[in-house]
C-alpha cells in the first residue's frame, strides 16, 4: 500500500546515484521520440477520419467537355449538361447539398499543375459538381451513373472509394508502424529503468540490509525508489516534450506547404496537444511503476 | 497467518547448524530456548560463532539445518512481511554499529519508528528524549559519519531500544564507550529486562559478566553450553 510519508523519507541516498543523469537523458530522448511519433499517429488518425467521412459523405460528378470544333458551342453544351446533372442530383432525397464548382474554384484546383498564368477559359476543362450525401444514405452508384448518363451523357461519377481506400490502407499501415514504435520506446525506457534500478540496489545493499533489519518491508524501500524515479521521469519528460514541440511545429509547417489537400487534412486537435503535453506525467508514472516492481521483485530474493 | 504467540518462548532453536557456502559448520546441533523476560550473556572466543548465532536470532539469516522459531513461528515457513513484523520487535546493537552514515543521529534513531509508520510528532518526542538520555543531545543533527566511535555506539543502542522491543540482542554494546557510561547502558538493559524484554548480550568483558549475575550462553567447539551465574569453571574462556 502506498503511503505518502514513506515517499518523504530518504534513508536511501538515491539522489547521489551516478545513474540519475543517464536515466534523465534516456527518458528525455524516449519522451522526445514518443511525442513526435504520437503526434504523427494522431495526425494520421485525424486524416483517416477526414478521408473516411469523405468516402461516406460525398461524391464528385465530372462533366467531361463536349468535343466539338466550335469551342463556344461545345462549352455551352457542357454547361447545359452540368445544369441538368445538378437539377437531377438536387431532386434526389439522399443528397444534402449539390455545388457546381465555379471558374475560380476550378482555376484554384488546376493552379498547382498549370501555374498562375494560364487562362482556363482557353482550355477544354471538365466541369465538377461536389455532392454532399446524407449520413448513412444508401446509394446504388451503378443506377445513379446510368441516370446521370441519361440527362448528361458526358457525366462521369467518382465516389472516391477506389483511390481513397488505397490511401487509407497505406495510412493505416503507417499508423500501426508508429504504434509499434511507441511500444518499443516504452519497452526500451522500462528496460533502462529496470537495469539502473537493479544497479542501484546493488550499490545500496548495505543500507537496504539495515532497513530490513529495522523491520522495513519491501514496499517501504520500493516506495523510496519509486518516488525518486518518478521525479527523474517527470523532469526527463518535460525536457523531452520541450524539445519535441518545436519539431512537431516544424514538421507541421513543412507538411502544410505540400499543396493538394491530402496532407493538409492531418492536423492536431486540442485533445491531441493535451495528450502530448501530458507526456511528462505519463513518463513519471511508467518510471515509478517500473522502479517499484523492479525493487519488489529483486528484494524478494533476499532474506 | 503469522502471529506473535505470547505463550511460546521468544526464540527457540532445535538441532540448528550454520555454515557459509561449502565451508565447515560454524555451529552444530544447537538447542537453545530463550524464555520471555530472560537475560543472558553470550560468550565464547573470537570465531566461536557468537555473531552467527545472533544473526539467526535477529532474522538476518536462516539456519543451514534445524529449526529456528521466533515468537512461536518457524522462520523457514514465515513469509517476508511477517519476518519484517517480527524484526520490528527485535532490537539489535551491532558490533560494527551498522548505522546509516549519511543521515543524522536523530534520523538513525528514528528509523525503527518510521518503518512502523509512527507519526513524526511522536517520533520527535521519543527520539529527543532518548538521545538526551544517552548524552547525544548536542549532536543530534550531526551527520553520523562525523560522530566518534563512542557516540556511534550510543546512537546504535538508542536505535535498538527506541521501539521498546520484546527482544534486545547486543553484540559488544560497551566495547567503545567510556567506563562511566558502560554501567549506565547496562542499567538501561536491566530496566528493559525488568519490563519484560528478553536480553542477550554478546561480550568479552569479564567485569560485566562478574558484576551482573546472569547466566551465560557459552559457545565452544561448534557447540553451546548454558552456564548459570556463579558456576563458571576454569575451562570457560571468553
Amino acid at each position: 500500500m502506498w503511503k505518502y510519508d514513506n515517499l518523504k523519507h530518504r534513508e536511501l541516498p538515491l539522489s547521489k546515484d551516478s545513474s540519475n543523469l543517464f536515466l534523465k537523458i534516456m527518458i528525455s530522448i524516449s519522451v522526445f521520440l514518443f511525442a513526435v511519433t504520437l503526434a504523427g499517429v494522431l495526425a494520421i488518425n485525424s486524416m483517416l477520419i477526414n478521408w473516411n467521412s469523405s468516402i461516406l459523405g460525398s461524391l464528385t460528378v465530372q462533366i467531361i467537355p463536349v468535343n466539338s470544333s466550335d469551342r463556344q458551342k461545345a462549352r455551352d453544351e457542357t454547361i447545359v449538361q452540368e445544369q441538368r446533372a445538378v437539377a437531377m442530383l438536387e431532386a434526389m432525397p439522399e443528397t444534402i447539398k449539390v455545388t457546381p464548382l465555379n471558374e475560380d474554384q476550378l482555376q484554384h484546383l488546376l493552379r498547382p499543375w498549370l501555374g498562375d498564368d494560364v487562362n482556363i477559359d482557353d482550355l477544354p476543362t471538365p466541369r465538377l459538381i461536389d455532392v454532399k450525401i446524407k449520413p448513412r444514405a444508401e446509394i446504388n452508384f451503378k443506377v445513379l451513373a446510368e441516370k446521370l448518363a441519361s440527362v448528361a451523357p458526358q457525366a462521369s461519377l467518382d465516389n472516391h472509394k477506389l483511390w481513397l481506400n488505397k490511401l487509407i490502407n497505406f495510412a493505416a499501415g503507417i499508423k500501426m508502424l508508429a504504434l509499434a514504435v511507441l511500444l518499443l520506446v516504452i519497452c526500451v525506457t522500462s528496460g533502462a529503468i529496470f537495469y539502473t534500478t537493479q544497479t542501484s540496489l546493488g550499490l545500496h545493499r548495505d543500507v537496504i540490509e539495515i532497513l530490513h533489519l529495522m523491520g522495513a518491508k519491501d514496499t517501504y524501500i520500493a516506495q523510496q525508489y519509486a518516488g525518486r524515479t518518478a521525479i527523474l521521469g517527470f523532469i526527463g519528460g518535460i525536457i523531452g516534450v520541450a524539445l519535441a514541440v518545436p519539431v512537431i511545429f516544424l514538421i507541421a509547417h513543412m507538411a502544410g506547404q505540400i499543396e493538394g489537400g491530402i496532407i493538409n487534412e492531418a492536423h492536431l486537435s486540442r485533445g491531441a496537444w493535451t495528450a502530448i503535453t501530458s507526456l511528462p506525467i505519463f513518463s513519471a508514472l511508467i518510471a515509478m511503476q517500473t522502479a517499484y516492481y523492479t525493487v519488489k521483485k529483486t528484494l524478494e530474493r533476499m532474506m | 497467518m503469522f502471529e506473535v504467540n505470547e505463550k511460546e518462548p521468544v526464540i527457540e532453536m532445535e538441532k540448528v547448524c550454520i555454515r557459509y557456502g561449502q565451508g565447515p559448520e560454524i555451529l552444530t546441533n544447537i538447542d537453545l530456548t530463550l524464555e520471555r523476560g530472560s537475560f543472558h550473556f553470550l560468550t565464547g572466543k573470537s570465531g566461536a560463532g557468537k555473531t552467527s548465532l545472533l544473526s539467526m536470532m535477529y532474522l538476518a539469516q536462516k539456519p543451514s539445518r534445524g529449526r529456528v522459531s521466533v515468537f512461536g513461528n518457524n522462520v523457514n515457513f514465515t513469509n517476508r512481511n511477517a519476518l519484517s513484523m517480527f524484526r520490528r520487535r527485535i532490537g539489535v546493537v551491532f558490533q560494527d554499529f551498522r548505522l546509516l552514515e549519511h543521515v543524522s543521529a536523530f534520523d538513525n534513531v528514528a528509523l525503527p519508528l518510521r518503518v512502523c509508520g509512527m507519526g513524526e510528532k511522536e517520533i520527535r518526542k521519543r527520539v529527543t528524549e532518548l538521545l538526551k538520555w544517552v548524552e547525544i543531545d548536542r549532536s543530534t543533527s550531526a551527520i553520523t559519519s562525523t560522530l566518534s566511535g563512542g557516540e556511534k555506539q550510543r546512537v546504535a543502542i538508542a536505535r535498538a531500544v527506541i521501539n521498546r522491543p520484546d527482544v534486545l540482542l547486543a553484540d559488544e554494546p560497551t566495547g567503545n564507550v567510556d567506563n562511566d557510561i558502560a554501567p549506565k547502558l547496562m542499567k538501561l538493559f536491566i530496566e528493559l529486562n525488568k519490563l519484560g524484554t528478553t536480553v542477550v548480550i554478546a561480550t568479552h568483558n569479564e567485569n560485566l559478566i562478574r558484576d551482573f549475575k546472569y547466566p551465560c550462553i557459552h559457545l565452544k567447539n561448534h557447540g553451546l553450553r548454558i552456564i548459570k551465574a556463579g558456576e563458571r569453571g576454569s575451562d570457560v574462556e571468553i
